[in-house]
């Protein structure tokens, strides 16, 4: 019976990967298409028809200016997907890359990158995003910077513990006898390996990201207010609640549903790749409180007390043959 | 056995940790003291090139953009004698590095200096504003450690009934969201203020009141930010303690306990929801700080006048001073919250305190 269960289980969560892509899919064209196929200009005021209900004119009613909202909800795609799209870059480009380079580049780099991480993590990003937009302007792009910075260190993180594991494995062990480069074990051997591991923090990330802009453009930072954001109806949604209480349920609903679609892909590619799945419920927390929920004294400063031993002896290792071995490759490639 | 303990041992669940942290005080402390010291240091260790490297980046980036705030603030009449003399009364005048040394060390002394918009001194507005967080941020925590508490003792000890599957389907369908206890304060928060101000008027849905002004009214103002807050927290600590908990009942000398024929609510509260609790802690350590960084959203939707108001005002004026004087205040908030949640790790698990050494 549990067998038929967990193969019910499996089948729906392919089935939930398919809408999930589906609803994907939709998201992105509209982010591309949403202005030009919305059948209201979603700035455009009519006071007379303020706070009206769905309607065959305007099908999800209209706010307290009078704009469409549907129109507005589509216009917004593209807003937020741009934000989240642009906060994962940042911290796909410094968090992954310095991932590895903490296991392939030495004690010193690991220790001073883990210490930086520690930190980073248990910070308020979204007060450091506000700063930020308040000293280069209000702007998503100086908002998302901020927030990118701060998200990296959970790409770091899975990197780098994906990596560990590689260091160990006897294919590179071997590429490293026969004086591979450091650069070529990582790109030929290691990378490869990583990849559905960061393809699927990456994905969860980018939920996370996408409630980090709906956030920030719930609290007005990020955008020019009459253009209209999920996070900006929400939050002008609020000032009238008494007349109409169902309204932040559809940019809400926007939100959420992207934001669940990536985390069903991710699931998905989890699965499909075979790596090892997160207990109960998956997802970006079981895997951080798995690496936190060390019981040693260090918690939240110094995390993965037991995992940081071998992690510390084996790059020393790797760095102290594979340094020797491929500076003299280097020099008779270049000469 | 375990099914007529169901629902019973769910009230006074959170309780537990405070019988057990009291009795031993007295002996534990001098042993304790020493790795308190050093959680202390590495917090000092780790924290100060944060505090550091965070200012400088905020102080860096006004210097790099190359806007006057001086011109900025007294707008477009402002002669440049004017903007010479506000840059002067405020040290604007001066190389970049003076400047951020000075504002650095004055702000270790508490004087974060002074509003360009209004002349006040800043570290004013932040003691103004500093309670609400810290009000309402425990109010949260509490309610977070009272409904975690309550559901992951409760679900463990129903092992398998339907009120451990109720919880854990609740506790994954909770975790599909991303950890961001923002993104939930919002969208419960906003359920709250439907429910309770809008079709059930009982609360309000947004202001404040000091808790040294009227405690019961501060309560009313409070209670649903805290609630909308807690959910996140109650469902990790639900989940964590849980499965430690869990596993902690099958270990030998809770067996033994019972043998010895000790009641079963003497041996998980006295006993094992020690041992379990390491884990949750850690969980909370985690969440505090998130905590802290939702609240700011907390206090936009629920209309509080707190740090992440007078940041949001500050940010949109380009008002450095406040900004800079918020972000360190906060990053002193997680510093101080996490030392607490260490100290506490510390008392509650004894046996990392030898590994440690």
């Amino acid at each position: 019976m549990s067998d038929t269960g967990g193969q019910l289980r499996q089948a729906l969560r392919l089935r939930s990967a398919q809408i999930s892509l589906v609803i994907i899919t939709v998201v992105v064209f509209l982010g591309f298409a949403g202005g030009l196929l919305a059948p209201h200009d979603p700035l455009a005021q009519d006071t007379a028809h303020a706070l009206s209900g769905p309607s065959g004119e305007h099908w999800l009613g209209t706010d307290y200016l009078g704009r469409d909202v549907l129109s507005r909800l589509m216009d917004a795609t593209g807003r937020s997907v741009v934000g989240a799209l642009e906060g994962v870059a940042v911290a796909f480009v410094i968090g992954v890359p310095a991932g590895l380079a903490s296991i392939f580049f030495g004690r010193f780099f690991d220790w001073a990158a883990q210490r930086i991480v520690d930190a980073i993590m248990t910070m308020p990003y979204i007060i450091f995003a506000v700063s930020v937009t308040g000293v280069l302007g209000n702007g998503l792009t100086q908002a998302m910077l901020a927030i990118g910075i701060f998200l990296a260190p959970l790409l770091f993180r899975i990197t780098r513990a994906a990596a560990l594991t590689l260091t160990r494995a006897q294919y590179v062990e071997v590429a490293e006898l026969l004086g591979a480069s450091r650069w070529w074990i990582i790109r030929r051997h290691v990378w490869s390996k990583v990849l559905p591991t960061v393809a699927v923090t990456t994905a969860q990330l980018a939920a996370a990201v996408l409630l980090v802009v709906s956030s920030l453009t719930f609290l007005g930072i990020g955008v020019k207010p009459p253009a209209p954001t999920w996070g900006g109806m929400l939050s002008s949604d609020l000032g009238f609640l008494s007349q109409q209480p169902w309204a932040p349920i559809l940019p809400a609903l926007a939100i959420a549903l992207t934001a669940g679609a990536l985390n069903a892909i991710a699931d998905a590619i989890r699965d499909t790749t075979g790596l090892p799945s997160a207990p109960a419920g998956g997802g970006l927390l079981s895997r951080r409180a798995k690496l936190d929920a060390e019981p040693g004294p260090g918690l939240g400063l110094g995390p993965g007390g037991s995992a940081r031993t071998p992690a510390m002896a084996i790059p020393a290792q790797a760095s102290a043959q594979s340094s020797g071995q491929s500076s003299g490759q280097e020099e008779s490639s270049h000469g | 056995m375990t099914t007529l303990e169901i629902g019973r041992p769910t009230a006074p669940a959170p309780t537990p940790t405070q019988p057990s942290a009291g009795r031993g005080a007295g002996v534990r402390w001098g042993a304790v003291g020493r790795p308190v010291l050093r959680v202390v240091r590495s917090a000092v260790v780790v924290w100060i090139p944060v505090v550091l490297l965070s200012t400088f980046i905020t102080f860096g980036l006004g210097a790099l953009t190359d806007t006057n705030p001086a011109a900025q603030v007294l707008g477009e009449t402002a002669t440049p004698a004017d903007i010479d003399r506000m840059n002067h009364y405020f040290g604007l005048d001066r190389p970049f590095l003076v400047q951020y040394f000075s504002w650095l060390g004055h702000a270790l002394t508490g004087d974060f200096g002074r509003s360009y918009y209004t002349t006040l001194p800043v570290s004013d507005s932040i003691t103004q504003a500093l309670p609400v967080n810290v009000s309402i941020t425990i109010v949260a925590l509490l309610l977070g450690i009272l409904f975690g508490g309550a559901l992951g003792v409760g679900a463990a000890l129903s092992g398998g009934g339907w009120f451990d599957r109720g919880v854990t389907v609740l506790c994954s369908a909770a975790s599909t969201v991303p950890p961001f206890v923002i993104g939930i304060g919002i969208g419960i928060g906003i359920g709250l203020i439907v429910l309770f101000s809008v079709t059930l008027p009982v609360l309000p849905s947004g202001g404040y009141v000091p808790i040294d002004q009227d405690f019961g009214q501060w309560l009313r103002f409070a209670i649903l930010p805290a609630l909308a807050l807690s959910v996140d927290v109650a469902v990790a600590i639900a989940r964590q303690l849980r499965t430690s908990l869990v596993g902690e009942l099958r270990e030998n000398y809770v067996v033994g306990a019972e043998v010895r024929g000790l009641t079963r609510r003497r041996v998980v509260f006295g006993h094992a929801l020690r041992n379990a609790s390491g884990p949750a802690v850690t969980v909370l350590g985690y969440y505090v700080p998130q905590v802290i960084g939702a609240m700011v959203v907390a206090e936009a939707v629920f209309n509080l006048p707190g740090l992440g108001k007078l940041s949001l005002d500050a940010a949109a004026k380009g008002d450095i001073p406040v900004i800079q004087g918020v972000l360190v205040t906060m990053i002193g908030l997680v510093v101080l919250s996490n030392l607490l949640v260490n100290a506490a790790l510390l008392r509650l698990t004894p046996h990392a305190k030898r590994r440690e050494q």
